[in-house]
């Protein structure tokens, strides 16, 4: 074979990839350049990928931002309990760079409020949104790396002509059928679905004190304990603090910020009392430095939950030590609308005494798993 | 770096190239010093850490090797050198790829509360096995001298430096030192390009399309006997797909540069037999296993009762040499069996009729593909016990689910057994030869070129279209 058929070789792949960027342009299944027209618009749980065409795409005055203990709420809901339009944007496992990247994104879009469920571990480590390897950040940017890498791109080519297929009457039906959302990226045809738990969940089963007092077994047994204090570190923990959420709350002062810590189990703070003291303290520390910085801020509403007792002492709203059920994210949507557990300003740590109060005189229970329990009832 | 990565096909592959056939108007060692160099780099780019050890490895096999080989040494005295050589090089592989495992195995037995935290160098025990082989054979008088840069390059060669192929010093020094190999080929490097294509289209499209299908056995934590069987096949088809499509990958860049590498994988899900499968799945490990583990433990010349104790230790190691892991350790004992099981079978089973030899041969590609599956749960799951419990799943009937998703994800699961089954392999299409050194003989006189061209074009476009960013290759972690 010869140069020229070197040649023949690779013109034809150049080719190819250039077909297959015209059908990602023209379909453009993050709808970046602009909304679904000719075909059925579909949405995908990778969130860190599906933000940035939501933030581009969708119409709203409310962004909902946090980790997977604020991953399961409906935007309609949070629409009729809190009021406005919300876009959810909580993205599992995220850091705090990584939240506030994405909020800036979507701050760009000039809404009224944020809503924004901050868990004290993501300061822990905020590494560069760059250096993150599930986050495009150049699709955020819109830059022409970003748009390049969305382009050329086989699976999104593959999801595009899926979503054309899903729209073709004739193959719709079979299209449908096989798309399951764990090969295909984009299966859900409702914005208001992403992320929720499907309605044949069983709630009963993932939520309840066995799981939770089996986490609790895990994270303080003494190969594990260690892990408890992995990363966190006050002075670091401070730092990515004013540079994650203080310095996005000060740069959007004409956005309101609803700021909640959410309602952990007891547990979780049991488990550093008992197998981890010291990193207890940091999390104590950490955490009345942020109470007291954002009630300084005029555009900051701060709400604690984490001592409502009725919550947090039962471990039948538990997945685990922290994840708590869809049942408390609608009590959570409640507290915010009525500002309920708001910080007073002038009292920044009162909420804070009250939780180190409850975690001083928790016992934990004898646990002994009983059909009872594994049916979601108390331990005690 | 990765070869399933834009910098890896648009930069460093062309550039290196470039280099390499430049450098070889010059003379004959300019190009393989700068194949040495450009291999550091390549290494050094994800692993900048490990360089120094890499070069000391090198080093260290190089000078010991030149005392088994050169020096007019005693019998005595040659027996220590390689011990000295053979015991260096396992013990750096221990400290780095086996303390870790040992500290927590002491802590579940003593409850103390011992951590250490050591990384992995990538690629480590690829070198230290082609190493170690090259030493034994030094020591048994099969080695010539090689100069320097040669056995370095032949080290750290960055078609196979990350997870082999596990190359043989016979086989690569000579066509290192063939000043043909310096001259641009554009029959091989079309060949090269092809083969590669098809290699980056098994990892980026199959490999990585069936990944997600995985989870369903080793995510849930309750899968249904339908999903425990959709999530051990996907994993079957994973791997063989992902390791398949490094191998190729390897295969033909450094066909590109005129150097024909051992290929790993024959179709090995068309094995009737476990003997078999282990003649078809990573194939220079195997050959590796059996030339300096196996045959210098007495493979099968001390009795039939030491032939099984020998097949048992060296699939024990095997395992262990993937990773140090409870689970890797069942998985050899696992395929230890199997091949004991085997042999017996060869040696005591019946004899089958003729007229029943076909569907003896299905039964027995089924059969050996069960087992190979049951032992990929093994060696996927992250304990022993989490193993226990897929598999258990995969026998419990009164668990099935059976609904919209799994009937579509059984489908995907029938398309890629079609493929591993039925579709020629890589060597097959191109009609490699590696023991010939000949590649696409019947391509240059193929009246359907153009379009065979045309399709092996898109398999690239489709390959590199599929690049993902967050892709390791599943054995670049042993």
């Amino acid at each position: 074979m010869s140069v020229r058929n070197l040649v023949q070789f690779v013109g034809a792949a150049v080719a190819v990839m250039l077909m297959s960027v015209g059908l990602n342009f023209v379909v453009d299944p993050l709808q970046l350049f602009r909304s679904a027209n000719f075909y059925k618009p579909m949405y995908s749980n990778d969130s860190r990928m599906q933000n940035a065409g939501l933030i581009r795409s969708q119409t709203f005055d409310t962004v909902f931002m946090g980790t997977s203990l604020a991953i399961h709420f409906r935007q309609s809901d949070i629409d009729r309990v809190v009021g406005g339009r919300s876009l959810k944007l909580s993205m599992t496992g995220s850091s705090s760079h990584e939240q506030s990247f994405v909020l800036a994104a979507a701050l760009a879009r000039h809404p009224k409020r944020v809503i924004w469920e901050v868990d004290d571990w993501i300061f822990r480590n905020a590494p560069d949104v760059d250096a993150d390897i599930y986050l495009p950040a150049d699709l955020y940017r819109r830059n022409p790396r970003g748009i390049a890498e969305y382009l050329f791109n086989g699976v999104m080519a593959r999801e595009s002509a899926w979503m054309l297929a899903r729209s073709t009457p004739l193959l719709a039906p079979v299209a449908t059928r096989v798309s399951t959302g764990i090969v295909f990226k984009f299966p859900i045809p409702d914005v208001d679905d992403i992320n929720v738990l499907a309605p044949t969940f069983d709630l009963g089963s993932f939520y309840n004190a066995t799981r939770a007092m089996a986490a609790f077994a895990s994270i303080t047994s003494p190969a594990r304990r260690v892990y408890l204090a992995d990363g966190y570190n006050f002075d670091a923990m401070m730092k990515n603090f004013e540079r994650d959420a203080i310095g996005l709350i000060q740069a959007n002062p004409e956005v309101q910020f609803d700021i909640y810590l959410p309602p952990y189990s007891i547990l979780q703070f049991v488990a550093m009392r008992d197998a981890s003291p010291a990193t207890l303290k940091i999390v104590y520390d950490f955490t009345a430095f942020v109470a007291q910085r954002l009630t300084q801020l005029p555009n900051v509403r701060l709400h604690d939950f984490r001592a409502i007792k009725e919550v947090t002492h039962d471990l039948s709203n538990y997945g685990d030590v922290i994840h708590h059920s869809p049942v408390v994210d609608a009590k959570v949507l409640q507290w915010l609308a009525s500002g309920e557990y708001r910080v007073d300003p002038s009292k920044p740590l009162a909420s804070l005494d009250a939780l180190k109060a409850q975690v001083e005189a928790y016992r934990v229970p004898r646990f002994s798993p009983s059909p009872l329990v594994g049916e979601g009832g108390s331990p005690r | 770096m990765l070869f399933n990565s834009y910098l890896f096909i648009f930069l460093f592959l062309p550039v290196v190239l470039l280099g390499y056939f430049a450098l070889g108007r010059r003379g004959n060692v300019a190009p393989v010093v700068w194949l040495a160099l450009c291999s550091l780099a390549f290494y050094s780019f994800s692993n900048w850490q490990f360089v120094p050890l890499l070069i000391a490895s090198i080093a260290f096999n190089y000078v010991v090797g030149l005392f088994l080989i050169e020096r007019k040494l005693g019998p005595r005295a040659r027996r220590v050198m390689l011990t000295i050589g053979v015991v260096g090089d396992l013990v750096v592989l221990g400290i780095f790829k086996y303390a870790g495992f040992i500290v927590v195995n002491l802590n579940a037995i003593f409850a103390t509360g011992i951590s250490i935290a050591i990384l992995l160098p990538v690629g480590i025990s690829f070198y230290t096995f082609t190493q170690i082989a090259f030493l034994v054979d030094a020591y048994r008088g099969s080695v010539a001298r090689y100069a320097l840069p040669h056995y370095a390059l032949f080290v750290t060669y960055f078609p196979h430096l990350i997870a082999g192929p596990i190359l043989h010093h016979k086989d690569m020094l000579p066509q290192f030192e063939r000043s043909e190999t310096k001259r641009a080929n554009p029959h091989l490097i079309l060949c090269g390009l092809i083969i590669f294509s098809i290699g980056l289209f098994k990892k980026t499209c199959l490999a990585d399309g069936i990944q997600p299908l995985v989870s369903l056995a080793f995510d849930l934590s309750t899968p249904s006997l339908d999903q425990a069987w959709i999530g051990a096949l996907a994993y079957t088809f994973q791997l063989y797909f992902d390791f398949s499509g490094y191998s190729d990958m390897a295969v033909g860049i450094s066909l590109m540069f005129g150097i024909f590498l051992p290929i790993n994988f024959n179709s090995p899900y068309k094995a009737r037999s476990i003997i078999d499968f282990w003649r078809r799945w990573h194939m220079t490990l195997s050959q590796f296993l059996r030339d300096y583990l196996y045959i210098s433990l007495g493979g099968n010349r001390r009795g039939p009762l030491l032939r099984y104790v020998n097949l048992m230790v060296t699939m024990l190691l095997g395992g262990l040499w993937h990773g140090a892991a409870w689970t890797f350790v069942a998985w050899g004992a696992l395929h230890g069996a199997y091949l004991c099981i085997n042999h017996a079978w060869n040696r005591f089973g019946p004899n089958i009729s003729p007229r029943l030899a076909r569907l003896g041969d299905i039964v027995a590609l089924l059969l050996t593909f069960v087992a190979v599956v049951v032992a990929w749960v093994f060696f996927r799951a992250d304990t022993v016990d989490a193993a226990l419990t897929i598999l258990t799943r995969m026998t419990d009937p009164s668990h099935i689910v059976f609904g919209r998703g799994e009937i579509a994800d059984s489908g995907i699961i029938v398309l890629y057994a079609a493929l591993a089954w039925f579709a020629p392999n890589t060597q097959e299409i191109m009609g490699y030869d590696h023991a010939h050194r000949r590649v696409g003989e019947r391509l240059t006189v193929w009246r359907l070129r153009p379009l065979f061209l045309y399709a092996t074009a898109a398999v690239l476009a489709f390959g590199i279209l599929g690049i993902q960013s967050h892709s390791e290759f599943i054995y670049f972690r042993f």
